[in-house]
């Protein structure tokens, strides 16, 4: 909410030792009071231009569009060369004179003009830096006193507070609200500019009936018929006190509405009272009417709950919302039946959110306007009008009141104060800040306080709601800050947290880097990159996304990778290593939402060293699975085999592996397939994505040592000749399977293709390590078992000696 | 005779300067502090003839030479065996200014980093850390925490929706109410995540991070809260940082806090510091009391059990400790960013 300082400082009387408090000084109070200051600046900075009358124009000799007028600043008669098309002998308006510097720096100097000298300048709005219009130069009212500063006379001299309200601060939508802050903050009090005394002798009859259908829904009426009443432009102060609370000015009917709105926080509404033809005001909810056009020129369909202000059977408003176009003020206007309702906060709220309209009316009134301050704001609004012209109230008023309530009781024990805060309050002092409020008492023992809340207050009806009040105006700062005596509990290790950290520096100590990308994903990428769900994982999709090409949640960690690699390439970099460790999310078939937590990396090039000898070889498959066998054989997973499989569609599919755990799959490494690269047009690159929730399960942070060997190995080599798809890994399965003794393990050393080997085979060469753990083996013992290992062998794979 | 040590003193460092080889210096040893013949030796023999008031001085002086000559010997003889050293596995003194070799290492993001500070300290102070899903439903994001349907306090969130019922969390607060949901007092929670709000520009992303944290117990209070918080604010910002705590309002906690920090960017610039905007605070952490609303939804006597809750963004606080001002930069990943971060 946007008000000015001045006009906050005309409705507080500080106390006598208060001394005088600057906009600054404001601001800080009510940010300390939980009202947040978010930008003070003054409306605008002052050039000195003074009200002048022009007496007399007369056409500039040599340039057709100027003029040459005389003004009188000082009683002295000054001559100005004016190029304004509305400049007119008799008006008013603002006067520059040479010297002077206007708001954008520019120098205003005493020179002819084609020839005429000219003293000074006549100036517009835009000029003096105070609106946008530059129509003309400006035209003060008849009234503005010659020689005074302009400046002031606008009100100018003031400072705009931007204040971020709460939703909980429904009371605070107005000057009056602020007021009532800053005198409890400074022990001053409010003062409410006075209303005539003909308004308060009206009896309440008016010849308008109001009705009310459902007191829960409109539980105060009130409204007055104000006769004489004919659109004109509002007198300058009221425009630019508007304007700097951020309204526009339309004209002085519903700029006075506007006003008190703002100073009272009780949205008003003027029907043009011809308009109201029936003389009854009905309000009621929509039912079966179907639509109401609204004054912006929109027809709404309208809902059977929607609040209506009916001229009798017609709709002439959407309630607390926006007026019907059928009843608005327009240039015809003669008189005006001006409304003062107070609504159900919930009705107004579902109203304007189904209809996507949003207005200073509808936010008071979602938030809570005060039910008793109707009467007052609409006297106000009259009072305005008839100090601006020939406006004539009609005598009497409407006041439906259906729906009063006596304002809840609430028990405060003062056992409750010290329990929350963890400070000792005095009952007197609780009892000021109480009564500084509004909060009424109407009990007191030794323990508690029976209290009530002021009928502005919706935000206080409980316990826990005063006692933040009392915080708030004690001070936040009064409260010592304290460590709390705890109980203890027991086990603040997280297994999670600590696989999460150990993978992410084997990760880096790889080489790889961490990234955090969006997870908004496109349905191909996701239709792509489909992850690990086996094929179960359809996308979770966003029903109102940022933008509309992404708008799933990602299956896979991979196409953030993917969008990563592309903007390292168009950078020309050379390689990238970078992983992901983070959510993918999946709608499962019984429509409930799934989460997995993955790990994903992406490589390509080669690894970056430093120092001179920085050449690192092309990354390979073997680069890619030796990442993921670091990662695996880190965190202890015990069990994990390597196996072909079907490929996910995105993998080379004779560049994959899956692994696997439990045949549970657990993830999978590989290129890139050429066919996804092309699509999306990108370098090559290996990828892999492991599901480290189910790492995380079979980890195994516990191992045992192992007895160091106390007697030596012997070794032997074992070269074969195998078909080209033979998978290495089967030959050490093999022999662990054969449970020989004496062999210790069989780890392979090379592979080879080419020549010799005829096509379509290759040689993998074994080292087998044979040992006791009772004696020294001899050559003799090892060469027995392993000529009969190698025959084994031979047989069982169709495998050929090299 | 001081003029004779004098001249002593310059032949023995003349002849160290020239001389090659340890067995060189090993001569000069000889030639001036052998026991027989040496000439240092047999000014020491001659004492005997000074008249006995010169003789206590003149030792003196003759003592301090010899060991002058002592330790210049022994230096020459270790910087000759060096050189010998260094001549039998050849070449010559290495540049040590080169850089060493070694693999570059990857980086951690700096946000994993800065959440991993903030749970650090916490865990310090027995805070366990619990978790909870991004695709939550209405009335964990919401309802429970005191954000009724049709309150205008939802506007406060611009919300992702999934579903009629659910939503991209809006804050990791549902974390406190699934926690609550089925455990007892007494609970010290926190709980890192992203959350996402339906926003998108230089100060904001549609996706940040953010750390909830609670405490619930007997005779928990507000002067609690702030030596909590305060004491979490000094150790994430190393040291002396203002702390202030101002009302404010969220439907979940009463009284509410927001907390600030002291701006420490701005010191010379004042006005048109673009990080406080010039009001030398800068908003840090929302928190307070936890509502006794939310203590009803889960079931939780209000007479018995008090306790606060708080809520960071690691994107704000990572950008005040690495004095960043665009959020994008985080989810750019551009690896001249990661890159700046230490290994």
């Amino acid at each position: 909410m946007k008000l000015t300082y001045n006009w906050l400082m005309e409705m507080v009387k500080l106390p006598a030792d208060a001394g005088s408090l600057g906009p600054e000084e404001v601001a800080d109070r009510l940010t300390h009071a939980g009202l947040e200051v978010e930008a003070v600046r003054p409306l605008a900075s002052d050039a000195g231009a003074v009200i002048v009358e022009v007496k007399q124009v007369d056409p500039h000799p040599n340039a057709d569009r100027l003029s040459v007028c005389e003004v009188h600043d000082d009683g002295t008669p000054l001559r100005v060369v004016c190029g304004a098309p509305n400049v007119h002998a008799g008006m008013k308006t603002a006067f520059l004179r040479a010297g002077s510097v206007l708001p954008s720096g520019q120098a205003i100097e005493r020179r002819a003009i084609r020839g005429v000298p000219s003293e000074g300048m006549l100036c517009s709005e835009r000029e003096l830096g105070y609106s946008d219009d530059h129509r003309g130069i400006m035209e003060l009212p008849p009234d503005a006193p010659e020689g005074e500063p302009v400046h002031a006379y606008l009100g100018m001299d003031d400072w705009m507070l931007e204040v971020g309200v709460t939703p909980n601060r429904g009371d605070c939508l107005s000057i009056r609200g602020m007021a009532r802050e800053i005198a409890v903050l400074t022990g001053g009090r409010v003062k409410a500019p006075g209303l005539p005394d003909h308004l308060r002798r009206h009896p309440a009859e008016l010849p308008v009936t109001v009705e009310i259908v459902d007191a829960d829904l409109c539980p105060r009426y009130s409204a007055r018929l104000i006769e004489g009443l004919r659109p004109a432009p509002s007198p300058p102060w009221l425009r630019f006190r508007l304007e700097a609370c951020g309204i526009r000015s339309i004209n002085h009917i519903v700029d006075v509405t506007n006003y008190v709105m703002l100073e009272t926080g009780q949205p008003l509404h003027a029907f043009d009272a011809r308009q109201i033809a029936s003389r009854r005001i009905v309000v009621r909810t929509a039912g079966a009417t179907g639509t109401l056009t609204t004054l912006d020129g929109s027809e709404r369909a309208l809902h059977p709950d929607d609040l209506l202000i009916c001229d009798g059977d017609t709709p002439a408003a959407l309630a607390g919302v926006m007026g019907g176009a059928g009843s608005e003020v327009t240039g015809e206007t003669e008189s005006v039946l001006l409304e003062s309702a107070h609504f159900d906060p919930l009705t107004i709220r579902r109203t304007a959110k189904r209809m996507g309209m949003h207005t200073e009316a509808s936010h008071r009134f979602e938030r809570g306007v005060d039910p008793q301050g109707t009467r007052y704001a609409m006297d106000r609004a009259v009072a305005l009008w008839e100090g601006m012209g020939e406006a004539r109230v009609v005598p009497g008023y409407a006041d439906v009141y259906p729906g009063a309530r006596a304002p809840a009781d609430i028990t405060l024990r003062y056992a409750s104060v010290r329990h929350a805060l963890g400070v000792e309050l005095e009952p007197d002092r609780i009892r000021g800040i109480l009564e500084s409020l509004g909060i009424g008492i109407k009990r007191a023992t030794a323990e508690s306080l029976e209290v009530s809340a002021p009928s502005f207050r919706f935000d206080l009806t409980r316990e826990a709601d005063i006692v933040e009040e009392l915080a708030r105006i004690h001070g936040y700062d009064n409260i010592p800050a304290t460590l709390p005596a705890v109980r203890m509990s027991a086990g603040a290790d997280d297994p999670l947290l600590r696989w999460m950290r150990k993978t992410r520096t084997l990760l880096t100590t790889q080489g790889l880097s961490e990234v955090v990308t969006l997870p908004f994903c496109s349905p191909r990428m996701n239709r792509t990159f489909t992850g690990l769900w086996d094929g179960h994982g359809r996308p979770v999709r966003i029903a109102n996304p940022l933008r509309q090409e992404t708008d799933e949640m990602r299956l896979s960690l991979l196409p953030g990778l993917i969008e990563n690699l592309r903007v390292h390439a168009e950078r020309r970099s050379q390689s990238s290593m970078i992983f992901e460790l983070s959510k993918v999310f999946s709608l499962g078939r019984d429509g409930g939402y799934t989460e997995g937590l993955n790990v994903a990396g992406l490589i390509r090039g080669h690894r970056p060293r430093r120092g001179l000898k920085a050449e690192s070889p092309e990354f390979t498959f073997a680069d890619a699975k030796g990442i993921v066998e670091d990662l695996i054989e880190g965190t202890g997973c015990a069990g994990v085999l390597w196996g072909a499989g079907e490929p996910p569609s995105f993998l080379h599919p004779e560049r994959f592996a899956t692994v696997l755990e439990d045949d549970a799959r657990l993830g999978h490494v590989g290129e890139i397939s050429p066919r996804v690269r092309e699509e999306l047009d990108l370098p090559s690159c290996f990828l892999f994505e492991l599901d480290f929730a189910r790492i995380v399960h079979y980890a195994r942070p516990d191992f045992r040592v192992r007895p160091i060997p106390r007697f030596p190995s012997v070794e032997r080599d074992l070269a074969i000749v195998v078909a080209q798809d033979f998978p290495s890994q089967t030959v050490a399965d093999w022999v662990h399977g054969l449970g020989q003794r004496l062999i210790e393990r069989v780890e392979i050393f090379d592979e080879y293709t080419g020549a010799p080997i005829e096509e379509g085979r290759k040689s993998l060469a074994y080292k087998v390590f044979y040992r006791s753990a009772e004696r020294t083996l001899t050559d003799h013992e090892v060469n027995g078992v392993h000529e009969d290992l190698t025959r084994r062998l031979c047989s069982e794979f169709d495998a050929a000696l090299r | 005779m001081i003029e004779i040590l004098e001249k002593l003193h310059e032949e023995v460092t003349g002849r160290l300067e020239r001389c090659g080889s340890p067995q060189d210096v090993e001569q000069i040893r000889v030639d001036y502090l052998g026991r027989k013949g040496g000439k240092l030796t047999a000014l020491l023999r001659g004492l005997r003839e000074l008249p006995a008031e010169e003789r206590p001085s003149a030792g003196a002086e003759l003592n301090r030479r010899r060991g002058e000559v002592e330790t210049l010997l022994e230096t020459r003889l270790a910087e000759l065996r060096r050189q010998q050293e260094g001549a039998r596995e050849g070449g010559a003194r290495l540049d040590v200014t080169l850089p060493g070799n070694r693999l570059e290492r990857g980086r951690i993001h700096p946000l994993t980093r800065v959440t991993d500070e903030i749970i650090d300290v916490f865990t310090g102070m027995g805070f366990e850390i619990a978790r909870g899903p991004d695709v939550e439903d209405d009335y964990h994001n919401f309802e429970a925490l005191n954000i009724p349907r049709d309150h205008p306090a939802r506007d406060m969130q611009d919300t992702f929706f999934v579903s009629e019922n659910h939503v991209l969390r809006t804050h990791t607060s549902p974390v406190q109410i699934r926690v609550m949901e089925t455990r007892r007092p007494p609970l010290r929670i926190i709980a890192p995540g992203a959350v996402y709000r339906h926003d998108d520009d230089a100060t904001h992303s549609p996706v940040f991070h953010q750390v909830e944290g609670f405490m619930v117990d007997r005779n928990i209070t507000f002067g609690d809260l702030k030596g909590v918080l305060t004491h979490f604010l000094e150790e994430i910002f190393e040291g002396d940082v203002r702390v202030r705590f101002r009302p404010s309002f969220f439907p979940f906690t009463e009284p509410s806090a927001e907390v600030d920090i002291g701006c420490n960017l701005c010191r010379d610039v004042e006005d048109s510091c673009r990080v406080c905007r010039g009001s030398g605070w800068l908003e840090i952490l929302g928190s307070g009391m936890i509502d006794p609303n939310v203590f009803d939804f889960v079931g939780y006597d209000t007479e018995v059990y008090s306790g606060f809750a708080f809520g960071m963004g690691v994107e704000r606080i990572a950008m005040l400790k690495y004095g960043m001002d665009d959020i994008r930069l985080f989810f750019q990943n551009d690896i001249r960013f990661l890159r700046q971060f230490p290994p």
